[in-house]
């Protein structure tokens, strides 16, 4: 009940961005019913309207990240979570939770409207309504914990922000020449995996740096950010060695796989 | 055979906080008893916030610990703060909460939630609550806090400069509201402020902070009685030479005659020199004279 309190509490001071959300929804809506298009009008006013609510609910996602605490930190407004009998684990998720959900039925009010102009529901399966909303809440997961950490260690001004940099680097670069290995074969479908599984490592990393954030720095935004910048720094590199094993093992024990697929590519 | 010795509120031990190479605080201990009004007073910079923050858990110390009622503040900050209440030097319920809202959120939280008295406190304030918090002005939001802080019961009450910009009324509303609840419940109160005449009957027991060292702690009545002010006409002509004895501060002379603050029990000086006149000193005074001018005092 205590992570409900505090979802509730975030969402009561975001709920502009659900008005503004329909608001989006309603002018898309309003633009379609003036200009109808009957030719095109299911698969372009369909994906139109799904790329937008996609666009919309993860920009709120990213933006709500990137306030969800160091905002309060930096206007000394923490302390009121902090002086409640709230575990950090309650604060922490509740303002995750309500950061996912105000992204999520953001992207649906702005998408809503001109989805039900265009009967894009019922033309559509439960299972691809299910698959897109799936991609929404996942997206705005990791842009959320993503943005919250890279928030923390902009805000903090600190010297941590050099491992940060550096780290993210190393990563970015040995994301490249795994990639590029993967690719000199023709390995594109195991680079695929790979390239997912350091997503959903990194995406655990940084809920696990949030956590930490909140946990060990409180309403201390430098020691915060130290936390944040150690764990996301072992992670990044914890996953880049997993992904070079990864990428050894492929290349060393499925020589076959990836040969035969560098053969298909390569008749085409 | 059970012991009967209350355990103490706060329990402040060796605490240093640095920033970097800058030291906040350094060797500070101190405790409160059950039932008292600790006072701590310091000039701005003088490391009061970065003390708060360590007694509500908001920030690790670098050394030493805080304990509230015999338990690690960092390590137990969510059970304790059943126990504490809290109004910050800076009102910060969310600005986009009505008052109503702000009050429901604590009460979920709080098995033990005075729901009438903080109806109560608000009905008298004549605070609105359907405004948003952010829109009440100064005094209100001092006001709300007060009454949150003072909603769960709590054993121990931190408030941290809780009459910052508000205007004498206002000031007044805060101070009798909280004597209420001292007669009420007895509730211990660890306060710093910087409004010392309107801190002076409320206090028990006061700390002075000073440049992260905590200069002076000591009853009110003890501080009263180990600090004298003494004056003199200009036709007395006293040296600060004939004050040594007396550990003299503040030594002043000017066209009118001259003043000091003694240190200890000036009777010989009097029975010497009977014209000089002895004054108690104002906790305003005491404090001007302590940390004004750099002044080194033997705790």
């Amino acid at each position: 009940m205590s992570v409900l309190a505090v979802t509730r509490r975030e969402w009561i001071g975001r709920r502009n961005v659900l008005l503004l959300s329909l608001g989006m929804g309603l002018l898309q809506f309003i633009g379609l019913h003036l200009n109808p298009d009957p030719a095109q009008a299911f698969d372009k006013t369909s994906f139109l309207a799904v790329a937008t609510g996609t666009m919309y609910a993860w920009a709120v996602a990213a933006l709500y990240g990137a306030t969800m605490l160091s905002r309060d930190l930096e206007e000394r407004r923490f302390g009121f979570l902090l002086n409640q009998p709230l575990h950090e684990a309650q604060i922490f998720l509740g303002k995750v939770l309500a950061g996912v959900g105000l992204a999520f039925l953001s992207g649906l009010l702005a998408c809503l409207p001109p989805l039900l102009l265009s009967g894009f529901w019922r033309q559509l399966g439960m299972r691809e309504v299910g698959s897109i909303m799936g991609v929404w809440l996942a997206g705005s997961l990791v842009l959320l914990l993503l943005f919250h950490a890279l928030s923390i260690q902009v805000r903090s001004r600190s010297l941590w922000l050099a491992l940060d940099l550096a780290a993210w680097a190393l990563f970015f670069l040995g994301v490249r020449l795994l990639s590029l290995r993967l690719m000199a074969v023709d390995g594109f479908r195991e680079m695929a995996h790979l390239w997912l599984g350091l997503l959903i490592a990194v995406s655990l990393g940084l809920a696990v740096a949030g956590y930490l954030q909140v946990s060990e720095g409180r309403a201390d935004l430098q020691r915060g950010h130290r936390w944040v910048s150690l764990t996301m720094a072992s992670t990044l590199v914890l996953v880049l060695l997993g992904g070079w094993a990864q990428v050894v093992w492929t290349l060393k024990h499925r020589p076959a796989a990836v040969q035969t697929q560098a053969r298909t590519h390569g008749i085409r | 055979m059970t012991s009967t010795v209350a355990m103490n509120p706060v329990d402040c031990r060796q605490l240093g906080v640095r920033y970097g190479r800058m030291v906040a605080l350094e060797e500070v201990t101190f405790t409160v008893a059950p039932g008292q009004v600790y006072a701590l007073l310091g000039r701005n910079g003088s490391g009061k916030t970065s003390l708060v923050r360590c007694l509500l858990g908001h920030q690790k110390p670098c050394s030493g610990h805080i304990e509230l009622f015999e338990q690690d503040v960092w390590a137990s900050r969510r059970s304790l703060m059943h126990r504490v209440g809290v109004v910050s030097e800076e009102p910060d319920a969310p600005p986009t909460m009505t008052t109503r809202q702000v009050l429901q959120f604590c009460a979920g939280l709080y098995p033990s939630w005075d729901a009438v008295g903080v109806e109560a406190r608000l009905h008298r304030f004549r605070v609105p609550q359907e405004l948003p918090f952010g829109k009440l002005s100064r005094g209100q939001k001092a006001q709300v806090s007060l009454a949150l802080a003072l909603g769960p019961r709590p054993s121990l009450l931190v408030l941290d400069d809780p009459t910052l910009g508000l205007d004498a009324v206002a000031r007044r509303e805060v101070y009798d509201e909280l004597l209420g609840e001292l007669a009420e419940r007895g509730t211990t109160v660890f306060i710093t402020t910087h409004d010392l005449a309107g801190i002076e009957g409320l206090a028990d027991r006061v700390g002075i902070l000073h440049q992260g060292r905590l200069l002076v702690d000591a009853s009110l009545e003890d501080l009263k009685a180990r600090y004298r002010k003494i004056s003199w006409a200009p036709a007395q002509a006293l040296r600060l030479e004939d004050l040594a004895p007396y550990g003299p501060l503040g030594f002043r002379v000017g066209s009118l005659g001259g003043e000091a603050v003694l240190q200890g029990d000036p009777a010989p000086l009097l029975a010497a020199r009977p014209e000089v006149q002895v004054q108690d000193l104002s906790l305003e005074e005491l404090f001007v004279t302590l940390v004004g001018a750099d002044t080194e005092v033997a705790s």
